[in-house]
Formats: structure tokens, sequence, C-alpha cells
């Protein structure tokens, strides 16, 4: 990761910016609405990318550190996408290779279908109007790159 | 219905009160099907946007708006390669999108 936060830097200009949208350190939520009315939420069981996003962390610390950017601006947002059904979630996420099909451990598993299974039948049982909503909150932040050329280590 | 990703902008709006697009030259890696590129292509002068996941970039170059056809390049490819090829000090914004 530090690698290829190097070679961004060399591809930009020197007045340019880099623009990082990340997840933050939190699981997603899954939630059913009726209009707007919330009739269940929970963490996603399937958040399992936490020490992916400590590497991405420390990755930018280490750049920064390095002097090869600066941060320049930082906030968050919440990403949400609405599906008819779980189904239809997991494969548009399929599409777009945003879902994570590496074997899981059995329990964490069992208890995904389990809430899986959980959120449709709460959909279902409130009818068409019904919809499943995934939350996620990210962190976007502006670096710039340093003009200073890496001191020696 | 649909799959509806970010209708209420929260994304494009944290993304525009962060950079400027106006006739700049955009790399985005991880750009998936196109959901974020669109949302700022307009503005900028050229977009190439990359990603690895080829179903992915079939879909972005199967949904692209005719008036951004000449401006987006969407291309299947590993980050790793596409810097290889890459020349020094081509890029006036770089988007990590979710992928880093």
């Amino acid at each position: 990761m530090v690698h290829a936060l190097q070679e961004i830097q060399r591809m930009l200009k020197p007045d340019g910016c880099l623009i990082d949208i990340h997840p933050v350190l939190e699981a997603p939520l899954i939630k059913v609405y009726q209009g707007s009315r919330i009739l269940f939420v929970e963490p996603d069981l399937g958040y399992d990318y936490e020490e992916d996003l400590r590497q991405a962390e420390n990755a930018l610390t280490q750049v920064l550190d390095r002097r090869l950017f600066v941060i320049e601006r930082s906030s968050e947002f919440e990403l949400i996408t609405y599906a008819s059904s779980v189904p239809e979630l997991r494969d548009f996420w399929a599409k777009v290779g945003g879902y994570d099909d590496s074997p899981k451990d059995q329990a964490v598993e069992a208890r995904l279908t389990e809430l899986y299974d959980g959120v449709e039948e709460i959909r279902r049982a409130a009818g068409k109007k019904a919809e499943v909503a995934y939350h996620e909150r990210a962190r976007i932040t502006r670096l710039n790159p340093n003009a200073r050329k890496e001191e020696p280590r | 219905m649909t799959i509806r990703v970010d209708p209420e902008n929260n994304e494009t709006r944290a993304l525009l009160e962060l950079v400027d697009f106006d006739g700049q030259r955009v790399l985005e890696i991880g750009c998936g099907d196109g959901r974020l590129t669109w949302r700022y292509a307009g503005k900028a002068k050229h977009v190439t946007a990359i990603d690895p996941f080829a179903e992915a970039i079939t879909r972005a170059k199967e949904n692209i708006p005719d008036k951004l056809k000449d401006r987006v390049d969407f291309r299947h490819i590993a980050f790793e390669k596409f810097a290889a090829e890459s020349k020094p000090s081509t890029f006036d914004r770089v988007i990590l999108s979710w992928s880093l």
C-alpha cells in the first residue's frame, strides 16, 4: 500500500491532489425501512475487513510521516445502498466486485445467514413498500503531495 | 425496485466540497461500475478510470452516458500495471475510491 501511494505521488502533478475514500473502522448497518419507518437495524456481521482497514490507515500514516503527502482536509459521510431484498443487494455487490466471497469462519457464516434470513423475513412481512438499506460510514481525505523530496532513511 | 446507491448524494457532496474538477485530468482507482465517476466527470477535462474487476468495467462501459464517452476512459487493469506504464506528473487529481 505504501508503494502504491508512492506511485500515486509520482503520477500526480506537483500542484495536484489525492482524494482517498475509505470506510471507517466500524461495522456497516443493515436496516429495513417501510417508508421512513425503521423496522430493523443491526450491524452487518459479515464485516471482516477491519484488518485491511488498519493496514490502509497504517500506510497513510507512513506516507505522512515520510512527508510524501500532507493532509489538507478530511470529513466523513454515510453511503447508503437501497435494495428491494437482501439477494438483490448481494447480487449487486457480486456484479461490482464489492462482495467478499472468501471463506469465512463457519460460526460467522451461520450468524450471517441467520441475519440475512431475518432481514428478509421482516422485509417480506412488511409488504411491497419495504426495502433493505446498507449504511456504510466513510472518511474522505484530501492529501497534497509534498514538494520536498523524501529524506534518506 | 432497482438498486439505488447514495440517492442522497452524500458521497458526491463530500467529494465536491473537497476538490474542484473543472478542467482537470483525473485518475480514479477502483472505479467499479462508474457509480462515482458519472457524478464528477462532466466537470473534468479527462478521466481515466481503472478497476481490476472485469465485470464492473464492462458494466461501466455499457452504462456510460453519451455526453461523457469522449471524456472518460474505463480500463480493466490492475493499479500496479497501470502505474508501471504511466509517466510522472500526469494527473491533476487522483481518487482512491474505496480501494486503499
